[in-house]
């Protein structure tokens, strides 16, 4: 069997050397660090001058990470129930469709997705009031 | 004590190995048990259910609209076929019809999932057989169309976006600038990896003449995707079936008569170019227009009694959904097939026999087999 050498084919993949003098692409984390993405799906705020206690957002979570619970500090006077959410991210998948289901908007998601804790406990997170 | 068995692979000079279930031939966790004789393999079993988490039984005991955020997750490196499938079976039961803009967003987030898709083939063909650059290359390039996921759906691998009834946010403003850039830069960057990857003597060498899919089989076995299209038969959903706005779209189905892996290289080779084919029409032509239809609440959306199915073309083959409704807000049955249950058992059992052990991996990552897709 005769074997054709393919001198095309040995000799073209060193073109990818011409790359080892260009700049890099990757951020020199955590020096350089990425922008916030606008609308990304983060962590939950909860304006509770607006949060009505309606359950809806509780309702609609598939994972049942949302759980209504006493509200701390100063809330609409419209929230009959008292209550407000909780998310344990142990079982959320920020599929966002509680923030869909609020009625008042007052439950939206943040760009800011970074969290690291030893306290299990600690991913029952009650959402920052803005 | 003696194990009889084992004298007996002994005696035959064959040795079994468990091959996986993490290797980089899969993108998730499966494996292969191997009998050996020397470097030549004998007999290969797949072995499946380290990813089994029962997503049909999940969604069937959800509401349709709380059913949504399961499904992506059938797939991990192409979510978005999964979530096409689901929104048009719930449409095509509920009678709802979706806006033109509509289906022009969700064409556009298939082929940049189809196109993200390949690029990740492409890092994993790479790897399977020691090829350093392309990977690094390739992840690096997926990453950019993943931040533009990133902004339209606001996650990066789970998009949750295609929606019953249309999709679940408009477009950022000046997104489509952002794309046709970005694909102006993919379609310039395209040929550096026909010159490092595709026409590289080393890689045709490794590719070349392995995994060979018999074309008789390939459509009595029910193959799909570059398989298929590698053994020269133009199979492709868009084109046979055309969904949402397909048949208003221009594109190619490429084939190759190889039918080895460096075939089926060549036709995911040439999807990508025509992918940014795609892209490019659906960028000119985006209409205006509402983005989604108007929904009951999710404990009042009952889908009536009937069924449906609907087919989409995933980077990897044809995702077929079963769904059946029974005038109640949750399914009565859904069934996924994807195309890689035939890939991972009827197909890759049997063309592994003969291959040698380094070559499994690469074979494994030129059918595209994703085993989340198997376990559903």
């Amino acid at each position: 069997m005769a074997w054709n050498i393919d001198l095309k084919g040995l000799i073209q993949p060193f073109s990818a050397l011409k790359f080892s003098v260009k700049q890099p692409y990757t951020l020199n984390y955590p020096v350089e660090k990425r922008q916030d993405v606008e609308g990304y799906r983060g962590f939950h705020l909860n304006t509770l001058s607006l949060c009505v206690g309606c359950g809806n957002c509780q309702d609609i979570c598939m994972n049942e990470a949302i759980d209504m619970v006493e509200a701390v500090g100063e809330i609409n006077p419209k929230n009959a129930s008292g209550l407000v959410p909780r998310i344990d991210y142990g079982r959320c998948c920020w599929c966002g469709l509680c923030t869909d289901v609020c009625g008042p908007d007052s439950l939206r998601l943040e760009s800011d997705c970074i969290y690291a804790s030893e306290d299990a406990g600690s991913f029952l997170y009650m959402p920052k009031d803005q | 004590m003696n194990d009889p068995v084992q004298d007996q692979r002994v005696a035959d000079g064959t040795i079994k190995i468990f091959h996986g279930p993490q290797h980089p031939g899969v993108t998730g966790n499966m494996s292969m048990e191997l009998d050996l004789d020397g470097e030549t393999i004998v007999k290969a079993t797949t072995h499946v259910g380290y990813l089994h988490r029962g997503f049909e039984k999940m969604i069937e005991r959800r509401t349709a609209i709380q059913a949504f955020t399961i499904v992506c997750r059938i797939c991990v490196p192409e979510p978005d076929p999964n979530e096409e499938n689901f929104a048009r079976g719930i449409e095509e039961l509920a009678g709802l019809t979706i806006s033109e803009r509509a289906k022009y967003i969700r064409v556009m987030v298939l082929e940049m999932a189809r196109l993200q898709a390949h690029y990740l083939w492409m890092a994993g063909q790479g790897g399977s057989i020691g090829h350093e650059v392309v990977p690094q290359w390739a992840v690096g390039e997926r990453d950019f169309i993943l931040d533009l996921f990133e902004q339209l759906t606001g996650g990066r691998v789970y998009h949750m976006y295609i929606y019953p009834g249309g999709v679940k946010r408009d477009l950022p403003d000046g997104f489509l600038d952002r794309l046709r850039d970005l694909l102006d830069t993919l379609e310039r960057r395209l040929p550096e990896y026909d010159r490092i990857f595709f026409d590289n003597a080393g890689v045709k060498k490794r590719l070349q003449n392995v995994g060979v899919v018999k074309r008789d089989e390939a459509i009595a076995n029910g193959y799909t995707g570059p398989v298929i299209r590698g053994c020269g038969i133009p199979r492709d959903v868009r084109r046979d079936s055309p969904y949402l706005v397909y048949d208003q779209l221009e594109f190619d189905v490429p084939t190759q008569t190889g039918c080895d892996a460096y075939a089926r290289a060549l036709v995911r080779r040439a999807e990508m170019d025509q992918s940014i084919r795609i892209l490019r029409q659906v960028v000119d032509r985006m209409p205006a227009g509402e983005i989604q239809c108007k929904l009951p609440k999710h404990r009042k959306f009952k889908l009536p009694r009937g069924e449906t199915f609907v087919q989409t073309e995933s980077a990897r083959g044809a995702f077929s959904y079963y769904m059946a409704g029974d005038d109640s807000e949750y399914l009565r049955r859904l069934q996924v097939r994807g195309p890689s249950i035939v890939h991972a058992y009827t197909l890759l059992e049997p063309l592994l026999v003969g291959a040698q052990l380094s070559d499994v991996a690469l074979i494994m990552n030129s059918l595209g087999i994703c085993p989340p897709e198997i376990e559903r």
